[in-house]
């Protein structure tokens, strides 16, 4: 019987799949196990699109084609959950698996929270994630640093903290991602922030990191982490789709001693960003920030893109309600910017979207991420995890003295 | 001419806005530059409206609403006591002083409470001196 918390090695009993996927292709079988057996409608995951600079979200239904989203892409910026909450109707009469990286996860759990995601509905597939890069910073990269042709990459990977990127004609190259960092280029500011590597809020995490031993390179450790994830680890057990294996003790400590270095770096991040607003006078991060959201053009991009910006009548747009802000000002006031932060700030989950699609390329992610950990600080909420409700949006009243 | 801050004050109709007519039938003397909005209930205070007070050019803004226990509404002041203290960790983290921005529970007897805390709350906005953000972002541009 597979429990929570359980941790295995686990491979592809297909050939085919372990070898399309990396690190024998036990996700892409789960996902192609769910779909075969009925357990879920759909899965949602991230294909190639036109090149390995764009990750396109695909949501597929035949079993035989779940191969097609096999292997990483690191140069994709998606948020999945903002597709199952605007697109798929926050999956209510639809049964869906979704691959999520931990801001995902988060944003999933918040959506959830926040009623705009049926539970009961999605399987979330938790992959381990170091970061992700922006495309066109990337394209730039391979030019620069890596002097290959951007379009003649067919393979990126990272492991053991560098990037390595793998060209047509077999020629291999790896460059550690601190090097590319300190020039600029590698991560996106969010992720290098980004403390959470091991989406423990899905239904099962996933990953590479502490696969030692014989298996080493060829299986992907999963963590159990909810009990639906039990049942559908122990089906597709059962069902002869997986090979599980007991993990090996001292990858379970490397696992976590990679996670605790990731974490560690991303404080020393977190410190190098905010360095500049910490401790100072009055008025210290609005004043820090005035110039930058004196560039905006109030194109609405970022509450677009924000996955927690949910509602149908927004109150930044001049002709709903009140006169929240004047029609035809720009820049706006910095009420656009406090509005949005107001309403959404204690579950953002630093997942960056905002700052990738600004046009004035405001560090918005940046501010969110502070606005949201002095919230964790001070008011004890933690976004994307337990049962919590957002302190802002929701009261509960039946828990409150009469 | 000497500067007088602006002060607005969200009061609940039950409780804190029947302390300020306490105040005013005991002829108690509080400092003018204090603005009151009325508001059925303090639980009705939508955090944006704070924004929106500094946005259109207050110094300070005051919530006040009835004690705990005493809502008319049973527990309104309960959810905007929550909002409240998650809006000003907001506030604080952005750099607007905690001096600004204030929360207290009046009640209808307490016309002396609300005089004290009116001149309490104005000199140190006072203290603070003129709050814009968009004049401030003028002065940098």
């Amino acid at each position: 019987m597979i429990e929570v918390n359980d941790m295995f090695y686990a491979k592809s009993s297909d050939a085919a799949i372990a070898d399309a996927g990396e690190y024998g292709g036990a996700v892409t079988s789960i996902l192609k196990f769910l779909l075969k057996e009925g357990i879920v409608d759909a899965v949602l995951a991230v294909e190639e699109g036109a090149d390995l600079y764009d990750a396109v979200p695909i949501l597929i239904e035949d079993p035989d084609k779940v191969v097609k989203s096999a292997g990483s892409i690191h140069f994709g910026t998606l948020n999945l959950a903002k597709v199952v909450e605007k697109y798929l109707d926050g999956a209510q009469d639809m049964k869906i698996a979704v691959t999520v990286k931990p801001c995902d996860a988060m944003t999933m759990v918040e959506l959830i929270k926040r009623e705009r995601v049926n539970p009961d509905n999605v399987i979330m597939i938790g992959l381990n994630c170091g970061g992700t890069m922006p495309p066109v910073k990337s394209r730039e990269m391979m030019e620069k640093f890596y002097e290959f042709d951007p379009d003649s990459v067919v393979k990126e990977e990272i492991a053991k903290g560098k990037l390595i990127v793998e060209t047509a004609d077999g020629t291999e190259k790896e460059i550690p991602i601190d090097d590319l960092e300190d020039e600029g280029f590698g991560r996106r500011t969010n992720c290098r922030r980004c403390e959470i590597n091991i989406p423990t809020m899905a239904d099962l995490a996933c990953g590479n990191w502490g696969v030692i031993g014989p298996l080493a390179g060829k299986a992907t450790f999963i963590e159990v982490c909810s009990p639906k994830g039990a049942e559908v680890l122990e089906k597709a057990k059962e069902a002869g789709a997986l090979d599980l294996e007991e993990p090996i003790e001292k990858g379970i400590t490397i696992r976590k001693n990679i996670d605790n270095a990731m974490v560690k770096l991303a404080d020393k991040w977190q410190d190098a960003d905010w360095e500049d607003v910490k401790g100072r006078e009055i008025f210290s991060a609005l004043t820090e920030y005035l110039p930058d959201f004196s560039r905006c053009i109030k194109c609405y991009g970022c509450r677009e893109a924000c996955p927690i910006c949910y509602c149908d009548d927004c109150c930044l747009e001049a002709h709903n309600g009140p006169d929240w802000l004047s029609k035809g000002e720009i820049p706006p006031s910095p009420m656009f910017h406090l509005e949005r932060m107001i309403h959404m700030v204690e579950s953002c989950t630093n997942c960056g979207q905002c700052e990738e699609v600004c046009p004035s390329e405001i560090p918005l992610a940046k501010i969110w991420h502070e606005v949201n950990a002095k919230v964790k600080d001070n008011f004890g909420y933690v976004k994307g995890t337990g049962e919590n409700k957002p302190p802002m949006g929701f009261f509960p009243m039946d828990k409150m003295p009469l | 001419m000497e500067w007088k801050p602006k002060i607005i004050v969200f009061c609940c109709n039950w409780c804190s806005y029947g302390g300020a007519d306490t105040a005013g039938t005991a002829r108690m003397q509080y400092p003018p530059n204090v603005r009151v909005i009325r508001v059925m209930c303090s639980g009705r205070i939508n955090p944006l409206f704070i924004f929106k007070a500094f946005d259109e050019g207050a110094d300070g803004v005051m919530v006040a609403g009835c004690h705990f226990g005493d809502c008319h509404y049973d527990r309104g002041n309960y959810a905007c006591d929550q909002r409240m203290r998650a809006l000003k960790t907001v506030l604080t983290t952005l750099g607007i002083e905690e001096g600004r921005f204030y929360l207290d529970w009046i009640s209808a007897s307490e016309g002396e409470k609300f005089a004290n805390t009116m001149t309490m709350v104005s000199e140190k906005v006072k203290e603070l001196g003129p709050f814009s953000w968009r004049k401030n972002q003028a002065e940098i541009g």
